[in-house]
């Protein structure tokens, strides 16, 4: 069955797609990225598994959907990286290539095979210091389409998640906030973002969403969600010694930045 | 199932070969139309805070001074080095791969590769460069020094040219300056009134110098302090804290102090 043949059927297995693929991602856990003073912070909550990952020297990765899916993503980065780390050299190991040549056709072509199934997963990735800026983002989504952040960058289970996630990070000064605030400002970027995720039905008028998220009651949130989920946080910090720049999060560090929420 | 996590095999699909297996079938015993490169002396003991790896700075073809600002001791990762005499090149090619598998291991399998899982990978490679060390002119002989952050202490490990390993209770050194200052190791840790495992950090750089410069003495192809350039031998130590790097400037005291001035011989 060709089902290019009939456009219409085409455009129609399309979009059951997506509402499929966006169904299965929808309640998962929001990744936040946001610059601070040193470098990067990646944050986000999680179940006894982890979700924030080691990439390169200066590149790492997280994602939201099936994690089997994004350990395929994973794989294939952590591979290009190093092969051209190797055959190369460090400094050729770029973001850019790893998203433009990599993810973006790999979770394209899943998306076009509609006999095969998709990628389940939109991914962050976040890079410090390279050729295109100091604090550097992709978002690479489930049909393969990325887009470049400068600053501070999110992935949630909705595209309407991301535009309130947004809202929370917008106007930061990400070159100059110290961790924990950076860490404040992710954790209520998370939870307007898992809000909006766990929503019965989004509404689609963006005034109303905007006044719905109003009386969304942040700290609420997520003192509801630590009750079964822990924070998770990395960072690409350049003050780290040695050419790898990522590190954990300890749990002390963002303890201060929890306490606003939990009091 | 494959797990994924090793290095070489990326490699290998892509295309790579390792230099020994491309150049196993060249005949030669040395009759060669040019004179290999050669890395001399280096290493390595325990001293009170973990272990100390040194090299001299030359590399040579023949009697010819190829470079005299050679780096040796090169590190693998936050905890461990190899430190090596033989052919650069393919020693080189070993230190590179090995940083990258150490690496690649840990992020795609999201765990530390072990001790013995190091020492695994470079007798590997070791082993797979042995068509060219039967050739004489790409043998590499590396001593491996880390930081057992579960036993808690500094261990050192050295190679022959076929991949056996040996770990070292205390002190070991390799290069073709070697055999100059092996005995002078075993008296000074055996007589020397300190053995090297109770030695401060400035003891055991300034010894280190001593027996570097001792083994230029005897061996053209050692390098010892270069004046007209200002360059020191390489000297690292790796404690509980990870790896240093000994700067200059904390080189230049303790040479003076220890090879050069009035303290010298009297440590």
């Amino acid at each position: 069955m060709m089902l290019s043949d009939e456009p219409y059927r085409w455009a129609e297995a399309v979009a059951n797609r997506r509402d499929y693929i966006e169904d299965q991602i929808r309640a998962g856990s929001p990744v936040v990225g946001v610059g601070y003073e040193d470098g990067i912070l990646l944050l986000t909550l999680s179940q006894n598994q982890q979700k924030l990952f080691e990439v390169y020297d200066r590149i790492t990765l997280a994602g939201i959907g099936h994690s089997t899916d994004i350990e395929k993503l994973r794989q294939a980065a952590i591979d290009m990286a190093h092969s051209i780390g190797f055959n190369y050299s460090e400094d050729d190991v770029t973001l850019r290539q790893i998203v433009y040549f990599g993810l973006g056709p790999a979770v394209k072509a899943g998306f076009d095979d509609v006999v095969h199934s998709p990628f389940l997963a939109r991914v962050l990735l976040a890079e410090l210091d390279g050729q295109e800026g100091a604090q550097i983002f992709y978002s690479v989504d489930y049909d393969g389409a990325f887009h470049r952040h400068e600053g501070w960058a999110v992935v949630g289970g909705v595209v309407e998640a991301d535009v309130m996630m947004g809202r929370e990070l917008s106007d930061l000064d990400t070159g100059a906030l110290s961790l924990s605030d950076a860490a404040g400002a992710a954790l209520r970027a998370w939870a307007m973002g898992r809000w909006v995720g766990k929503l019965d039905e989004v509404p689609t008028d963006a005034e109303q969403l905007d006044q719905m998220a109003g009386e969304a009651d942040v700290a609420d949130v997520l003192e509801t969600e630590l009750k079964d989920m822990e924070v998770e946080a990395v960072v690409l910090g350049r003050s780290q010694l040695g050419k790898n720049k990522y590190r954990n999060v300890d749990a002390e560090e963002i303890a201060p930045a929890l306490a606003q929420f939990t009091l | 199932m494959q797990s994924g996590g090793d290095f070489v095999d990326l490699l290998r699909q892509a295309g790579y070969r390792f230099p020994g297996e491309n150049l196993g079938d060249v005949q030669s015993q040395r009759d060669l139309p040019f004179e290999p490169t050669d890395a001399t002396t280096i290493l390595a003991f325990q001293y009170a805070d973990g272990v100390l790896v040194a090299g001299d700075r030359r590399a040579t073809a023949g009697n010819m001074v190829l470079y005299d600002r050679a780096d040796k001791v090169v590190d693998l990762d936050a905890y461990s080095v190899m430190a090596i005499s033989g052919s650069p090149s393919i020693a080189f090619e070993i230190a590179r791969i090995l940083e990258h598998a150490f690496q690649y291991y840990r992020r795609r399998l999201l765990q530390e590769m072990s001790l013995q899982a190091k020492l695994r990978r470079l007798s590997l490679l070791i082993k797979d460069n042995l068509p060219l060390a039967m050739q004489g002119i790409g043998a590499v002989i590396p001593i491996f020094a880390t930081y057992d952050r579960v036993d808690a202490r500094g261990k050192i490990y050295f190679y022959d040219a076929l991949g056996a390993q040996f770990e070292s209770a205390d002190f070991t050194t390799t290069g073709s300056g070697s055999p100059a200052i092996r005995g002078a190791m075993y008296y000074l840790n055996r007589w020397g009134g300190r053995r090297f495992v109770e030695m401060d950090r400035d003891a055991a750089i300034g010894h280190a110098l001593q027996l570097l410069d001792t083994a230029s003495e005897y061996d053209s192809a050692t390098g010892r302090y270069e004046r007209s350039a200002d360059i020191f031998p390489s000297v690292k130590t790796i404690t509980a804290s990870g790896l240093e790097e000994i700067e200059t400037e904390a080189l230049r005291q303790l040479y003076v102090q220890y090879v050069d001035g009035e303290e010298a011989g009297r440590t």
